[in-house]
């Protein structure tokens, strides 16, 4: 096991050094319209999971405050290639679906954000891609 | 090969316990080398699937992996530029304006979000990986990104006038073999393509030299040397290096852009974030 874990951490050296050296990657557009110094987590109810290119999106409906009127909010995830190599599912998500998620706020303070992670109703969590 | 299977398993559920801790997301797995070794015509074997060191496939890769690094170093919005020379005028002043609006956080208007081919180099990038397809007189690069694919003629013909080219998002590509190298030289790309996210213009005078090559060093790692020569566009030519890994476990998955693109206004072509 000595020499897997040293092989493994040498691979995660040889990781972090490739982030300094290659350009983060590139997207499908520019981020610039989320506020990535900012994380916001929504629970909320799925309306529509569409599992699609170029960027996947959750439609959730929020209650900001009890006894008000749910809100949707649209929460932009990376594509179905990127994601169901990170363990996603075509039905990951359905309708009716109670889950939380954690995203970077649109900056224009509309409604909406890139997810960064979802948590689903059995606490299993999954990455947005961003 | 029983010991290989051994590490194997090893490596995998290592690679479930990593992939359970979001702070670590996951390693790839141990990296192997494309089999066989060398085509019958004696050249390195290219052909397979590879995805950029360092980017998107490694940094959160595997059930449950979150990215370990923001977006971009300073842990802002912007993309760093590709590592060029300085741009002349009048290129400069309007790759200046495009970096301040991107620093104000304005969303200006790239090719690649209205579903267009990202082009020669921006698509060697590569976010999501390449699938290279080596066959006599023909190398075939396809990047998963917006499906983007390039063909590179290494059957000998010249590099064709400038003048006689059509240009194209790919450009025309040539390549010969040095030893263990294939060398790639690309003319006729369209000036309204960019090399990165950043804005960097492209000129009618742009030609790409590219040395592509296995690394002696590391088993599975495929090496490219991206050199920009646009006299019209930059002072000097510049070079960049990518590094992919062979991932043998992978393949290009289907991508098209139009299926559902929120994100550019289908009447303007402006940049939209679609709330519906």
């Amino acid at each position: 096991m000595t020499r897997i874990f040293r092989k493994s951490w040498a691979m995660l050296a040889l990781l972090a050094l490739g982030q300094m050296v290659v350009v983060p990657s590139q997207a499908h557009h520019s981020f610039a319209m989320f506020d990535q110094s900012q994380q916001v987590k929504l629970e909320g109810v799925v309306k529509e999971f569409q599992f699609t290119n170029p960027h996947s999106w959750i439609q959730l409906m929020v209650v900001p405050s009890e006894g008000a009127e749910a809100e949707q909010w649209s929460i932009e995830a990376l594509s179905p290639n990127v994601l169901m190599r990170n363990g996603w599912k075509r039905n990951t998500l359905k309708p009716g679906d109670k889950i939380s998620v954690l995203i970077n706020p649109l900056r224009d303070g509309k409604k909406g954000g890139n997810l960064i992670l979802v948590t689903l109703g059995d606490g299993t969590t999954l990455g947005g891609g961003a | 090969m029983k010991g290989a299977r051994v590490l194997t398993a090893a490596l995998l559920s290592l690679s479930a316990l990593v992939a359970g801790s979001p702070a670590l997301a996951a390693a790839p797995q141990e990296s192997v080398s494309p089999q066989p070794a060398r085509l019958p015509d004696g050249k390195p074997n290219l052909t397979g699937f590879w995805t950029p060191i360092g980017g998107l496939m490694d940094r959160n890769f595997g059930p449950g992996a979150v990215a370990r690094a923001p977006r971009s170093a300073a842990g802002g919005t912007q993309v760093p530029p590709a590592p060029h020379s300085p741009l002349k005028s009048p290129y400069k002043e309007k790759y200046e304006d495009e970096r301040a609006a991107a620093a104000r956080g304005e969303v200006r208007f790239d090719p690649t979000a209205a579903c267009l081919p990202p082009g020669m180099p921006r698509m060697m990038s590569a976010i999501y990986g390449i699938e290279i397809l080596q066959t006599a007189g023909q190398v075939t690069i396809t990047a998963e990104w917006q499906n983007a694919q390039r063909r590179i003629w290494t059957d000998g013909r010249k590099q064709a006038d400038p003048e006689e080219l059509l240009p194209t998002y790919a450009g025309h590509s040539v390549g010969h073999w040095e030893g263990d190298t294939l060398v790639v030289d690309t003319l006729g790309v369209r000036e309204d393509a960019l090399i990165d996210q950043s804005g960097l213009p492209i000129s009618e005078a742009l030609r790409i030299t590219e040395r592509m090559y296995l690394s002696k060093d590391e088993p599975g790692v495929l090496i490219n040397e991206i050199t920009v020569n646009d006299p019209l566009v930059f002072t000097t030519p510049w070079s960049r290096t990518y590094r992919y890994r062979y991932r043998p476990e992978l393949n290009l998955q289907e991508y098209v852009c139009l299926e559902n693109n929120r994100n550019v206004d289908p009447v303007t072509g402006a940049p939209t974030f679609d709330h519906d």
